[in-house]
Formats: structure tokens, sequence, C-alpha cells
């Protein structure tokens, strides 16, 4: 019973922080200096078509009606068509979304399995010469600049190497049946190596010092010391017992991290001229294309707050105290 | 107004702060207030952005205070053309196109006073006698009396200095000379090596029979009703047919027409080549080409309307003879309007525009699933954001030679060099990144070739000749004389740039008027200027307007 009170409440919470959010999208690009229109400035540009494109817009209406009719839009899952590409706007963002979702995840879960592995070996060689080196170079991959190591990465493996394409997400001219076909095929892998790689090392600094952290905390309980004095091997106590009952922070940290992921990586995707999400946001904002841009971060924004409602829910089930703290 | 309160919220902000900022420099006297000059940050346009820096305190030798302000593009733009008495100076570019090479364009739109009050002629340029020499350009059929117009049309504005010219940017371009036959890469006037005769005669010298090029700029639409982003217009033009072509020498050249001639001067008859085939393997006929010129006529092709708006009637003559009537006498008509349509077939969009004229979106966004036209390729496959793939229709008229026609999507543009060092590209169709980085690559590699070609587009500073004291011409000289364009060019272009001094680039050698009044740069001669206009300085070197001149602004 308080169990559903509570996630009802969180719902409620959830549904009311995303209309806030829709509000404010629909405000700030309207508010921000600047005119759709102006990509259209050209000699031979007359006061004519601007009346029509304002139309076409629906920038003629007043503020409000242009509040409500986007409110109901969105409810419908509609978002209207791009004002530049003039396509609809859930068209421009599947061409880009299952490539964006391909590279983050990619580079996520490579991250996080080197991230939980390497982690737990700083944690078990503490003091030892792994954690003296290791730690640094996590830190510096971490801090290092995405596009700075991008670069180096192609002109090492793509411009000297001749390794991997410097480009794009398929070879030149090359035609797929589908879209999956293309997903499966080796020519994307190819492509996508360098990419996920560069963004994996940047992205594996947070869950190998988690999963450190985690460990030695977990090292210094008293189960491990009840392990070793069972005599258990040193391998299976840091693997087994640790390891395991370390996870759970990382977990949570994987599952926000895909929520952040939707967003696609602008340096990455630009860098290697991948074709995804954040640059077509990028570019959205940038040329006032309000319909795509709104709709791209309001997706944003479900995925992010319904990843966190998921996560409220899967503690309020692993911890109960997580449901009782109002009391 | 629909976003009134809106415009009004964002407006007053301006306002307040270009009053604020007038007001700290500002005294009740005759001072000139502070100038406020604008520019795009240096991030989207370097060499703008550091123009903007170095002319400012040449302009304060004057005695006038100037501040540069940087603002994006869209808001740039939105306070120049919507809010035309407010500001005072601004950074602008025309970029080159194949139809601004008959400098028509340039002429009436920019500073013909019917387009002052809404169109690009945001500067507020007046001049009755300027107006007529415009109008008279565009009517005379016959070639030198035309160009005599346009150089004394030419001698007016450098006279009246509306705007202060900058340079004229070169635009260079790279490819493999062992996959291109160096012979049939075609340099057009005022473009470059990267155009559509290139395209369609680039001969490939091994194995290698795909051109793969790139461009930064994303695709927005693959339509030929809709004139959309510049990299769009060059799958365009490479799908669809014209009936005339602008040439690599900058004039018209007949394409799909066999000929045409006109019968006087408002009435041309076109010949229209035979045996031509969309790529649906139908023929291409006189009713298509009727169809392609008409149908912009109605409410679903707004961006086409304007040129073929003088068109009075078409007539079919025979199979082949096509006949325009046009309104007016217009003498760029070959280029502003045959070179410019694209020739559609009436069986595929006949329908399409009936269905739209139905609802409340136009020709702009309908999307062909498979583009279909008559040109040197046809459409094999566009994937978003990545690639655009065309392929050569071997019975063309003018077949290419290469296989097909890659474009790359490749923000990078650093990526972009590396790609074509190493064979990954074969043509660099588009660098934004430092010249002397691409110098230096060709420099070093023998297998590419690098073509610099001077642009018809032009960089310069507008003014806003609504407010004081750019009303005053002797004051806009004097900003002209103030302005060091040789430093410029060297400077901030590296020396990749022509000095200009006209609306018409010296590319193009038959309307360029080689005897403009020569504003050297010479502050001293820009004081004198001043002085001798009735201008003064205060004790402080101030500048003061002339006496009995206040200054009063909307």
């Amino acid at each position: 019973m308080k169990r559903a009170t509570f996630i009802l409440s969180r719902f409620g919470q959830t549904l009311l922080v995303l209309l806030v959010v829709a509000t404010l999208l629909f405000l700030i690009f309207r508010l921000m200096p600047g005119n759709p229109l102006v990509a259209y400035l050209d000699p031979t540009f007359t006061e004519e078509m601007a009346q029509t494109l304002r139309r076409q817009f629906g920038l003629d209406q007043p503020l409000h009606l242009q509040y409500v009719a986007y409110l109901r839009n969105v409810l419908r899952g509609e978002f209207g068509n791009s004002f530049f590409t003039r396509e609809p706007v859930n068209e421009v963002i599947w061409s880009v979304l299952p490539n964006t979702m391909l590279l983050t995840l990619a580079s996520l879960v490579l991250a996080y399995v080197v991230g939980v592995l390497g982690g737990a070996l700083l944690a078990a060689r503490r003091g030892s010469w792994i954690e003296h080196w290791g730690i640094p170079a996590v830190l510096a991959t971490r801090a290092a600049p995405e596009f700075w190591v991008g670069m180096l990465a192609l002109a090492i493996f793509s411009f000297s190497l001749n390794w991997f394409p410097f480009g794009g997400a398929t070879s030149p001219g090359s035609v797929f049946s589908s879209m999956w076909a293309q997903i499966f095929s080796l020519d994307f892998l190819h492509h996508l190596a360098l990419p996920a790689l560069t963004l994996a090392l940047y992205l594996q600094g947070l869950p190998t010092l988690l999963m450190r952290n985690s460990m030695l905390e977990v090292m210094d309980e008293d189960f491990i010391t009840f392990c070793r004095m069972r005599g258990l091997p040193e391998h299976t106590i840091v693997l087994r017992h640790a390891a395991r009952n370390a996870l759970l922070p990382v977990v949570t940290a994987f599952a926000l991290g895909i929520g952040y992921s939707i967003g696609g990586n602008v340096i990455i995707e630009t860098v290697f001229s991948w074709p995804g999400l954040g640059r077509t946001l990028v570019r959205a904002v940038a040329a006032k294309d309000y319909p795509v841009a709104q709709a791209a971060f309001l997706m944003i924004a479900v995925v992010m707050i319904g990843m966190n409602f998921v996560a409220d829910l899967f503690y309020s089930l692993l911890d109960p105290r997580v449901s009782h703290e109002r009391r | 107004m629909a976003r009134g309160w809106l415009r009004i919220v964002v407006v007053t902000l301006a306002l307040a702060l270009v009053f604020g900022t007038m007001a700290s420099g500002q005294s009740p006297d005759r001072r000139v207030r502070e100038l406020i000059l604008l520019t795009r940050p240096q991030a989207v346009d370097p060499r703008e952005f550091e123009t903007a820096r170095f002319v400012a305190p040449e302009f304060e030798k004057l005695g006038v205070k100037v501040t540069v302000r940087v603002m994006p593009w869209e808001q740039m733009a939105d306070y120049v053309w919507y809010s035309r008495d407010k500001w005072d100076m601004t950074m602008w570019q025309m970029v080159g196109r194949p139809e601004r090479s008959d400098p028509d364009e340039f002429a009436m739109n920019l500073f013909h006073s019917s387009t002052a009050v809404n169109g690009y002629n945001f500067v507020g340029y007046q001049n009755g006698t300027y107006n007529n020499i415009a109008e008279a350009q565009r009517i005379k059929t016959d070639l030198k009396t035309r160009q005599q117009l346009v150089r004394e049309a030419q001698k007016i504005i450098a006279r009246d200095v509306p705007y202060v010219f900058l340079v004229f940017p070169e635009s260079a371009y790279a490819y493999n000379n062992t996959v291109w036959d160096a012979k049939t890469v075609v340099e057009q006037t005022g473009l470059g090596i990267k155009n559509f005769w290139t395209f369609d005669q680039a001969r490939p010298l091994g194995n290698q029979r795909d051109m793969i090029l790139n461009t930064n700029d994303p695709l927005q639409a693959i339509n030929p009703l809709f004139i959309s982003g510049a990299a769009d217009s060059w799958v365009t033009e490479l799908i669809w047919d014209r009936l005339f072509r602008v040439g690599p020498d900058g004039l018209p050249k007949p394409w799909a027409a066999e000929k045409a001639d006109w019968v006087d001067s408002v009435t041309l008859d076109v010949t229209l080549r035979r045996g031509m085939k969309w790529h649906d393997g139908r023929p291409v006929t006189a009713d298509d080409v009727i169809f392609s010129y008409t149908a912009p006529l109605g409410d679903e092709v707004p961006m086409y309307k304007p040129f073929v708006r003088n068109i009075e009637k078409i007539e079919k003559r025979s199979d082949t003879v096509i006949r325009f009537v046009l309104r007016e006498p217009y003498a760029p008509f070959l280029i502003a309007s045959l070179s410019k349509l694209n020739i559609i077939p009436k069986h595929i969009w006949e329908p399409v525009l009936a269905d739209l004229a139905r609802k409340p979106e136009n020709a702009e966004s309908y999307q062909e699933a498979t583009p279909i036209g008559s040109g040197p390729f046809k459409f094999v496959q566009w994937k978003k954001s990545e690639e655009v793939v065309l392929e050569a229709v071997p019975d063309h008229f003018a077949a290419p030679k290469m296989r097909r026609w890659i474009l790359r999507i490749i923000p990078n543009v650093e990526a972009a060099l590396g790609g074509l060092r190493q064979g990954q590209i074969n043509f660099l169709g588009n660098y934004s990144g430092d010249p002397q980085l691409l110098d230096k690559l060709v420099k070093e590699n023998r297998s590419l070739t690098l073509v610099s070609t001077m642009d018809v587009g032009m960089r310069f500073l507008a003014f806003n000749l609504r407010r004081p004291p750019f009303d005053n011409v002797a004051f806009r000289q004097a900003l002209n004389m103030a302005t060091n364009k040789k430093a410029i060019r060297s400077v901030v272009y590296k020396g990749y740039a022509a000095i200009a001094d006209s609306f018409v680039s010296p590319a193009l050698e038959f309307w360029y008027n080689p005897e403009l009044p020569k504003w050297e740069y010479n502050i001293r001669a820009a004081r004198d200027q001043l002085a001798k206009a009735g201008f003064e300085w205060d004790r402080e070197g101030r500048l003061l307007y002339p006496a009995g001149k206040t200054e009063t602004l909307k």
C-alpha cells in the first residue's frame, strides 16, 4: 500500500516535471534572439515569401495559440515538420537515432566492462605499482578533451596506419537492403570501431573509479574479513564476494549513462562525421529549427526523467527504506 | 505580428543596450555618438570577425568611437533585416553562385530603392539616377549598351559608398590528379573548379571511377522546386536539366535548349533538344517544359515564383519550339530564369501539386522517394547526414565520364584534408579551414592539385544610410578611405583574396568597371574629406557634426 502511494506520487511528479520541461522548451527557443526566416534571406527574397513561410511555420499565430497547438501535438507524439528539411520531425530523428544509440551503447558497454574489471583490479592491488600508474592514467584519459583524442586517433589509426575509415557510418556508395542489414554489416562495424573506442576511453573513467572506491569500502566490511577467516582464496573473495556487492552503484551509473547517451555526443559525432542525433540537434538549435530542437530535447528529457523514475522504483524494491523516507 | 509582445521585449532589450551604450558616450552637443559595428562570432567566421576588429580602431582615428558587437548570425540578420532603422554598421557577405555571373541580381536587389522597405537593400540606399540605370540595364538586350549601364551603375555606387567593399575571397578546391584527368577539370569564372562542368566532364584515369567529394553542410532537401541549402543545389543541378546553364565563362549556354532566338525584345523562341529522356524512361516533351515554367506561378512553389513572374505567356509552337512572351523586356532572362529553373516531369509533379493544393503544405515539403529528372546523373540514394550517391546516365546527351558521384557529409574539415591526402576522398569540394594548411598539403603531395579562383561573391561592411552620420556621403567616403584593404587582404585573408571596389567581381571582366574611383587608404585624406564637409573636432579629438546639424534617431 505504502509502496503504491510512493510509486503514484513519483509518477505524478514525473508528469509534472515533463510538463514544465515541455513548456520551457517551447519558450526558450522563441525567447532566444533570432528568427528562423533569416536562413532564407537572399537578394531574391520577398516579403510575400516571408509571409508564406511564417504562415507555414505557424509563426503568424499568437504565442498562446502556438503553445496550445504545441502541447496538443506533443500529447499525440506529433512534432510537425522541420522548418528546414520540411520533413516530419519524427523522420528526421529516426533517421539518425539508431546510429547514435549504437555508438553510445557500444562505448558504454565497453567502458563499463573494462571499468568494472579495471576498478576491481585497482582496488585489489591497492598500493601496488598498478594503482600507482593506473589512477593517473584513468584520470588523464577522462580529462583529455575528446576532440583532441579523436583527432589523434584519426591521425594514427586512419591517416597513418590506414586501419580505419576517417568518417561516416558506411563506405562511400555502399547500398544496404535495410537499416538492419546495414547495422549488422562488417562495414558498419569497421566504421563504428574508432569513434566507439574513443568515446569508451572517455567514458571508462567514471565506472573505473566508482568501482574502485566502492570495492575499497566493501573490502573493509566484516563479511570479507569473515571470508578471509574461512580461508577462501583471494580471487574468490575479490570476484565472488566483494565485486558483486560493490557493483550496485556502478549499475545505477550505467542506467543513468544510458539516459545521457540518448542525446548523442556532438564532439565525437563531429570529429568522426558520424551521422547521429547530436549533430542534428546542434544544427537545429543553431538554425532555429524549433520543431526538431523541441522534439529532440523533449525526447532526451523523457528518457532521462523516465530512467530516474525507473531507478527510483528499482531502489524502492531493493532497499525498502527508500519508500519510507518521508516519515 | 504574431510574436508581437515577444518582439517588443526583444527590441526593447536591444534598444536598451544600444541606447545605454550611446548615453555613456553622448553629450548634448554635436558629438557623433558611439557607433556600433555588428559581426558574427569568431568561431563562426574568423575572417569576418578579425576584419571588424581590424577596421574599428582605424575608424576611431577619425575621431569617432566604434564598438564591435558580436552576434550569432540568426540574431544579427534578424536585427539588420527587421529593425531597419536601429543598427549602424554591419559586416556582411554575398556568396558566389552561377546565376550571379550576371550583375543584374546584385545591381537591382542590393541598391534599388524598391527593395529598401523589406528587400535586400537593407542599407536604405536611395538614388533616383541609380534606379533608372539599374532598371535600364535589365531591359537593354544589346550587350554593349548593357555593359555601359552596368559600369555606370558601379561608378555611382563607388562614389556613394553605401558599402565599404572589402575583398573578393579566393575559393580554393583541390583534387587527386592520379584519379582525375587534369585536362578535364573545368575552372568556371568566379566559382572555381567545383562546378557542374567538372562533374559532367571529369575523366577518370584509372579504376577509381567514382568521384568522392566532401561538404560540411548537411543537405536539406533534394527537390527541384525548393531553393534550399548550398550543397543541395550541387545535387539538383546534376539530376535535373535546365534549358540553359551558366557556362564556364559565366555566360548562358544552351543546354536542354538547342537554341533560343529573340523574336523581339519580349518574345523568345526556345528550341528544345530532341531525344531527351526522364530517368524513368519517358520522353521529355515541350509540355514538360511549359509545365515547369507555369507551375511556379501558383502558390505551391513560392521560391521560384519571382523568376517566372515576368512571363506573360508560354506557347507551344511545335513539338520542339516553345515561345516565351515576357511582360517587360528582361535582358538577364537566359541566366536569371532559363538557367535557374529545373525542368521537371509533368507526369510526376502535376498530380503532386494538385494534391498539395488541397493541403496547407506546398511543394517545398514534398520529398520524392526517388527523385526523377532528365539530367546527366540519376539519383541512387541519400543517407541523411552521411552521403548522397548519384549515378551517371550513359545515354544522356552529355553523359558523364565518371561512374558515380558521391557526396560525403564531413563536418570535420581537417579530417577531410586527411581523407584527401590518403585517398578516401578524391575531390575536396569544401574547405573552410586555414588556406595555408591546404597549400602546404598540396605542395607535399604531388598527386594533389589545388586550384584557387577569385570569387564572384564578396565581403563588405554595410552602413545604415537611414541613420546619421551615415546619411552623409562625405562621412561614408571618409570611412572608406580609413579602411586599409591591402592590410585586410594580406593579414586576415593571408593573400587569398582580391581587393574589392565594386559589387561586380573583376573575375567578370565583361561587366566589371576597371575605372572606378580608387579610395586609397589615407587617414589624413579621410579627415580632410570630413573637414571639407563641415565636420569638426572638439578638444578631446571627438568628431562633431557640421554646425547646425543635430543627431535625431528614430
